[in-house]
C-alpha cells in the first residue's frame, strides 16, 4: 500500500465512521454520542456496579464491538500479537487521569469532534485544550520520554480482554438481576441503539480503526513531529460526514441534530476553562500514553497488554468520577472535579518528568 | 539501498537519526508506515552501504527492514519482541 492509498484509506474509514457514528443517533444514542469511549466506558462501569449513578448505567456495545472488530481483523491478518510489559501500573495511572479530564469535558477526543460536527462550540475550547495537551506531551517526547519497550508475551494474555468483551455481551443479552440499567427516560443511560446495531457500528469501526490505525493524538502528534496530516485526515473525515449526516438529518427530521451555540447542548456544560483545562490532561496524557481511548481499545485488541491495563484504569477512573462527584453535568463542572483535574495535571507532569529526566540515558 | 528501523520511543528514533547523520549518512524521520506494523510510532528511513551504520544495533530499536521492490526484507528484530 503507498502513501496514497493509504492516506485515502483512511479518509474513506474517517468518512464511513462520521456516517455510522451519526446513525446511531438516529436509532437511540444521545445526540452528538453516536461514539463516545469516555462515556461508554463510564456506562459500562455503571452497569456493573462500579459506580452508583443510575442515569448512565448500560452495557454499550460499541465498547464490545471496537475490541472484538479489532481482535477478529487482527487476528485474520495475522497482526495479532501478545505483548506487554512496558510500564503497566504507570499506564493504569494515566489511563484513570485520561478518564478524569474526559468526565470533566463530557466526552473523548472522538466525542469531541462528534461535538464540534453537531455545532456544539463549547467542543472548541475542548479542542484548544487538547492540542495544548498535545504539545506539553511532545514537548517530553522529544527529549527523552519513553515508558520503555514492550515485550513478547503468552497468546492468552492478550485474548483476556476480547474474552471479557464476550462475557459482558452475554451479560447484556442475558440481562441478570446484578446487571445495572438505566431505567427507561431515567438519563443518557437509558438512550441507546438496539444491541445488534450497536454491536455491528462497533465491530466495523474497530476493524477500520485497527487498519487505519486511526488516533486522535497521533494525527496531531505527526503533524507537529513530522508535518504528517494523513492520520488527522481521517478524524477531519469522520467531523465532514457526521456535519453533513447532522445538516441533512436535521432539515428531514423534527429533531435538531445539528444546533449551532454554546448554551443548550446535549450532554455537555459551557465553562470554557474547565472544558479547555479537562481535554489539556486528555491530550496531555494520551500522548504519554500513545494513542487515544479509541486506540488504546484497538490495540488492546490486537493483543497489546499494555493498552489493556489503560483501558482498566479509564473504567477505574469513570467509577472514581461518579463515586466522589468528579464528573461534570450538563450544569457544569463540580468543585471535586476541579481538583481533580489540576492534581491530574500535575501527576501527568510528573509521570512525564520522572520518564524523561528521571532516568538515565546511557549518553 | 534503503533501510526502515522502528523504535520503541520517539527519542530512540531521534538518537538513530543523528548517529546515521555523524556517520554521514542521510536519515529521517517519519511515521511507521502501515505496511510495515499496525503500531503507530516513530521510525528512521536511512541510506547508505550499511544497514548498521552505527556499528551495533541499538537497545530501542524494535526492527529494521531493506525496502525492497516487493516490500521489506526483514534485517533484525529485538529479543522476545
Amino acid at each position: 500500500m503507498d502513501f496514497k492509498q493509504e492516506k485515502a484509506g483512511i479518509i474513506l474509514a474517517g468518512l464511513v465512521i462520521g456516517v455510522i457514528a451519526a446513525v446511531l443517533v438516529v436509532l437511540g444514542n444521545p445526540l452528538n454520542m453516536g461514539f463516545c469511549i469516555a462515556c461508554f466506558l463510564r456506562d459500562t462501569a455503571g452497569a456493573l456496579g462500579l459506580h452508583g449513578a443510575a442515569n448512565v448505567q448500560y452495557i454499550r456495545p460499541e465498547i464490545i464491538g471496537l475490541v472484538l472488530g479489532s481482535f477478529l481483523l487482527a487476528s485474520f491478518r495475522g497482526e495479532f500479537g501478545s505483548k506487554g510489559g512496558s510500564a503497566p501500573v504507570t499506564r493504569f495511572v494515566l489511563g484513570f487521569f485520561v478518564m478524569i479530564g474526559c468526565l470533566m469535558f463530557l466526552g473523548c477526543p472522538f466525542r469531541m469532534i462528534l461535538r464540534l460536527a453537531g455545532g456544539d462550540l463549547n467542543a472548541v475550547l475542548g479542542l484548544v485544550g487538547f492540542v495544548c495537551g498535545i504539545l506539553l506531551g511532545v514537548f517530553f517526547l522529544t527529549r527523552g520520554y519513553s515508558l520503555g519497550r514492550t515485550y513478547k508475551l503468552p497468546a492468552l494474555e492478550g485474548r483476556v480482554l476480547p474474552v471479557v468483551q464476550v462475557v459482558l455481551l452475554v451479560l447484556l443479552l442475558a440481562a441478570p438481576a446484578f446487571i445495572h440499567f438505566t431505567e427507561a427516560g431515567g438519563g443518557p443511560g437509558a438512550q441507546h441503539a438496539a444491541v445488534l446495531a450497536s454491536l455491528a457500528a462497533g465491530l466495523v469501526v474497530g476493524a477500520l480503526a485497527q487498519r487505519t490505525r486511526l488516533c486522535m493524538v497521533g494525527g496531531i502528534r505527526d503533524v507537529v513531529l513530522f508535518r504528517e496530516w494523513k492520520l488527522l485526515a481521517g478524524f477531519v473525515a469522520i467531523f465532514a460526514s457526521a456535519l453533513v449526516c447532522n445538516l441533512i438529518l436535521t432539515g428531514v427530521t423534527p429533531t435538531a441534530y445539528f444546533k449551532l451555540g454554546l448554551a443548550g447542548q446535549a450532554v455537555a456544560h459551557t465553562d470554557g476553562l474547565w472544558n479547555a483545562l479537562g481535554m489539556l490532561l486528555v491530550g496531555f496524557g494520551c500522548v504519554l500514553l500513545g494513542g487515544c481511548p479509541l486506540r488504546q481499545l484497538v490495540l488492546a485488541g490486537e493483543g497489546n497488554t499494555d493498552s489493556a491495563i489503560t483501558v482498566i484504569g479509564l473504567v477505574a477512573g469513570a467509577a472514581f468520577a461518579h463515586n466522589f462527584g468528579l464528573a461534570s453535568s450538563g450544569e457544569g463542572p463540580t468543585a471535586n472535579g476541579r481538583i481533580a483535574v489540576l492534581l491530574g495535571i500535575a501527576v501527568v507532569a510528573v509521570i512525564a518528568c520522572c520518564n524523561t529526566f528521571g532516568k538515565k540515558r546511557g549518553e | 539501498m534503503v533501510y526502515i528501523a522502528t523504535f520503541y520511543s520517539h527519542f530512540g528514533a531521534m538518537r538513530f537519526k543523528k548517529d546515521c547523520e555523524r556517520q554521514g549518512v542521510e536519515a529521517r524521520l517519519m511515521p511507521v508506515p502501515r505496511d510495515l506494523s499496525s503500531s503507530c510510532g516513530t521510525c528512521v528511513r536511512y541510506g547508505g552501504e550499511y544497514p548498521c551504520p552505527a556499528g551495533g544495533w541499538p537497545e530501542e530499536m524494535e526492527q529494521a527492514v531493506a525496502v525492497t521492490e516487493g516490500g521489506y526484507r526483514p534485517l533484525y528484530r529485538a529479543d522476545r519482541s
